[in-house]
């Protein structure tokens, strides 16, 4: 945090990243902070008041605190924050330095220690066997290449959540037939998969997502692989972004599953069905907002605009609402993370679409969670299962 | 010193547990406003009141342990004026209800709380504008902190300032029964809200501009306009740099285009050229700053109306060649051209980003004041050769305007938007926050008339002697009536007490 200093007084404590109501921006922005809306919504809840205890505890006016955790991990880390900020203060670089020091001072939350710790001894944050991985591929007729043996063009990076859950399973078991039905030669770590580490980094605990980084990273180079794609939008920002000191000597492109196979089926032209349904979006923070200087606001739209009508909920793209589940928050306080999801599923209703679809597993989920804690007849889709069933 | 405990137990009863807070933590993120010219402030007490009721019932609390409220709206102000070191500070964003929009009668009721991107977003919607917009800062500023400020902001050059478009309020006297009292036409308990005057003495006005000191606003109602449908930007710069041109173009152009003047603003010469110093992408070709930048927004609800508007402000300000088209790109192709200019909320609402702070990470001492217009050219002046002759004392380094926009108001008035700025480090805060009263003393002494008084400003009033002795003591015996033990926004204004003689701050010899 010390070395993020000055860049701290950048913060003038405007309040925008509150909420900024702007009805006349394109897309329209219809507030700010999702769980500054959930919360008792004192200043700590939001942007600006964590940056003021970042300043007070930088001048020794304000000492870490269990209590302070507690108030301040009621954050997905979305960087909506970021996005309403005149001054182009990336906010979650200093809520990731706090978090770190809090964990440091031993006041970080209980309930991330073990997922944390999991991550760095068994290769996933969900206290699973991780040889549980490979479960997924016996729903495959085809063999996939294991790429901790067999040379392959591609990397498909399944992620955790996505490999082991089995309500998810279909993510990355459609984005195997895809890869398959388009003739990508792709290769899958599978049981020797290791966990990103997008959840140590995002809850602060440096030694358990470098640990996997640097495991990451040997196994990356001993595989030769040249791009990597993954289907989670978690994953993604991981790859690209916090490890891009890891693995900038390896050469290595991180696309999004959707970006690369959008490419593909306009290089190839190919026919998508039409199923005449009626859809919903759902921007991932991590492929929107997090995701550096190139978000992924329209290739999946593109895409859904051919396969279905797509009816846009009132907050889209840079100024879509946090799906809640993000920065440990499913793990820390699954009742807010909850919450914030049915807001977002109230948001997609009022589309009057049948689907919900997104491009992130750990959105799915909570999202998914909450259409069912609302009896909401909304059905909770990945776009990767729509493009199965869509390529002819 | 004040027992907290049974104060917060008291509050927590009425409120719940959720919405009051003593923990260090929340008191360092309350400790201060956009104004790092003042040190932080904690807090003893933080509370979010969801209703009307609930203000009263804290306030009745304090009352009953003579503890000082502040209210605080988004947090927004400049001047010290949403913070206090000790208390009870209240903070209003949790009511922030639009309660009716009455588009057949062009009014609404909101509670204060509301953030004017808010309020806005719902009446753009409709196609009703509140005409002034509110403050600059208005995605995270309220509507009852602009009320207390009496700020103005886009639209003010048509619409005037926010009170003027304030048909009443709702508020909670600071007196140990937490009175709840409604102004306006909302006094005649049969009325709608439509209108201000008629019912009492105008009421309203105790609360306009008070800075906290008169009553919580927890409620206002607001005159609403027809927003129109089409909006230009034009800009003219100057061929001299001549603020006796200024003047007379502002009162011809008030005279002759009116009601389709929006907005007015004026750039300082020197404030163009750091612009275009700053520029990210500057033209190959520098451009000649000769004079002020005119920034017009122009409105009409036909076309062919807003067509004569732009032809006579193109007229009056090419006349015998005063000035020539400018475009913003000529100083920054990152700029949009004027035909490309669409109205939007983020243009109002970042415009003084800019300005705030030139360069982020300083101290920004604001000293925005009016002025009749007449004077325009000898207030320039007056503020200039009041930087030079104290350049030493000033902060190291800091960067003092006489103005860094100027604002027309409607009549026959302007705003200097002005001030300073300095490095955001405690060795220079003292210096900075003498420097700043200094600086307000010397516009308070040549008639500048300033609004969001905040501590800061409303103190060097004081100290610049412009009050009466007979002013003050009515002023205090109003604030008595209201406010029996002195709780509410106690420091602004030099008042700690009623018995205190506040001409013990007047400064007599600056110099």
């Amino acid at each position: 945090m010390s070395k993020l200093g000055n860049d701290l007084l950048q913060c003038i404590a405007c309040g925008d990243c509150r909420e900024a109501t702007d009805f006349t921006s394109d897309p329209q922005k219809w507030g700010v902070c999702v769980a500054r809306d959930h919360t008792p919504g004192f200043e700590p809840y939001f942007g600006r008041g964590k940056m003021q205890i970042i300043r007070s505890l930088w001048q020794g006016k304000l000492e870490l605190s269990k209590d302070m955790a507690e108030v301040l991990y009621q954050c997905p880390t979305c960087n909506a924050c970021a996005e309403a900020c005149a001054y182009d203060i990336d906010n979650v670089t200093f809520y990731e330095a706090l978090r770190a020091e809090l964990i440091d001072a031993d006041c970080g939350l209980e309930a991330h220690i073990p997922m944390n710790k999991a991550m760095m001894e068994l290769l996933n944050p969900y206290e699973r066997d991780n040889k549980q991985k490979k479960e997924w591929f016996q729903k495959l007729d085809f063999k996939v290449k294991d790429a901790s043996s067999e040379k392959a063009e591609t990397l498909y990076f399944v992620g955790c959540t996505a490999a082991l859950t089995p309500d998810i399973n279909p993510i990355a078991i459609s984005t195997a037939k895809v890869l398959d039905k388009l003739g990508i030669d792709f290769s899958v770590f599978g049981e020797h998969e290791i966990c990103c580490g997008s959840v140590g980094k995002r809850t602060g605990n440096l030694e358990a997502f470098n640990s996997v980084a640097i495991r990451n990273y040997e196994l990356f180079k001993k595989s030769g692989v040249n791009t990597i794609i993954t289907s989670c939008a978690g994953c993604y920002r991981t790859l690209k972004i916090d490890y891009a000191d890891f693995i900038e000597d390896l050469g290595i492109i991180v696309l999004h599953t959707i970006e690369y196979i959008k490419k593909i089926l306009y290089e190839k032209n190919i026919d998508l069905k039409n199923f005449g349904i009626t859809v919903t979006y759902h921007d991932p923070c991590h492929t929107g907002r997090n995701s550096g200087l190139t978000p992924l606001y329209d290739e999946p739209r593109e895409i859904l605009k051919k396969i279905a009508t797509l009816v846009e909920m009132q907050t889209i793209k840079e100024n879509a609402k946090c799906c809640g589940a993000g920065g440990g928050v499913k793990k820390g306080f699954p009742e807010l993370a909850l919450e914030i999801a049915k807001s977002r599923i109230i948001e997609a209703q009022e589309t009057g679409a049948e689907y919900l679809v997104s491009i992130c597993p750990f959105c799915y989920r909570n999202l998914s969670d909450a259409i069912k804690a609302l009896n909401s007849n909304l059905k909770m889709v990945d776009l990767m299962e729509l493009l199965n069933q869509a390529l002819v | 010193m004040t027992n907290i405990k049974p104060v917060y137990r008291e509050i927590e009863n009425i409120i719940g547990s959720d919405y009051v807070t003593d923990k260090d933590f929340m008191k360092a993120a309350y400790a201060r406003n956009v104004d790092p010219a003042f040190p932080d402030r904690w807090a003893d007490i933080i509370v979010r009141p969801s209703s009307a009721s609930e203000v009263s019932d804290i306030v009745k609390i304090a009352n009953k342990y003579k503890i000082s409220i502040v209210p605080r709206g988004g947090g927004a102000d400049l001047v010290g004026g949403a913070a206090t070191e000790g208390g009870i500070l209240i903070d209003l964003t949790r009511m922030n209800n639009i309660i009716n929009i009455n588009e057949t009668d062009f009014y609404c009721e909101v509670e204060c709380g509301i953030t004017w991107g808010a309020l806005l977003s719902q009446l753009y919607s409709k196609d009703l504008t509140t005409g002034v917009l509110g403050p600059g800062s208005g995605f995270s500023a309220t509507i009852g902190g602009a009320l207390s400020n009496s700020t103005a902001g886009f639209g003010s050059t048509k619409y005037g300032l926010v009170p003027d478009i304030c048909l009443g309020v709702e508020a909670i006297l600071p007196d140990p029964k937490g009175t709840i009292i409604k102004t306006g036409a909302a006094a005649n308990k049969y009325a709608k809200p439509f209108c201000r005057y008629g019912v009492a003495p105008d009421f309203t006005g105790l609360f306009m501009g008070d800075v906290g000191t008169m009553g919580i606003k927890t409620k206002a109602y607001l005159r609403l306009f027809p927003n129109s449908p089409y909006k230009v930007q034009r800009n003219y710069i100057l061929n001299k740099d001549n603020y006796e041109t200024v003047f007379k173009l502002m009162h011809i152009l008030q005279k002759e285009i009116k009601d389709g003047l929006h907005d007015l603003y004026i750039n300082p010469r020197v404030v163009v050229q750091l612009l275009a110093s700053q520029a990210e992408r500057k033209p190959p070709k520098r451009a000649k700053i000769s004079g002020p930048v005119f920034m017009f927004i122009l409105e009409a609800f036909e076309e062919r109306i807003l067509d004569v508007y732009i032809e006579q402000v193109h007229k009056i300000m090419t006349k015998n060649n005063i000035a020539r088209t400018f475009e913003w790109q000529e100083i920054d192709l990152n700029l949009e051209l004027a035909k490309d200019w669409n109205f939007n909320f983020k243009f109002p609402y970042s415009y003084f980003n800019q300005f705030v702070t030139l360069a982020p990470g300083k101290i920004s001492c604001t000293t925005c004041h009016k002025i009749p217009i007449s004077v325009i050219d000898d207030k320039k002046k007056s503020n200039t050769n009041f930087d030079n002759e104290n350049r030493a004392n000033f902060p190291a380094q800091s960067f003092s305007l006489f103005a860094r926009s100027i604002h027309l108001l409607p009549n026959g008035h302007c705003i200097f938007a002005g001030g300073f700025n300095a490095e955001n480090i405690d060795e220079q805060r003292e210096t900075a926050m003498n420097m700043w009263h200094k600086k307000l003393h010397h516009q308070v002494k040549y008639g500048g008339v300033h609004y969001w008084l905040g501590e800061a400003i409303s103190q060097s009033i004081v100290e610049a002697d412009a009050y009466t002795p007979e002013f003050i003591q009515f002023f205090k015996d109003i604030k008595k009536i209201v406010d029996p033990n002195f709780l509410l926004s106690p420091n602004k204004f030099h008042m700690y007490s009623y018995e205190d003689d506040i001409s013990k701050y007047i400064i007599k010899d600056e110099n």
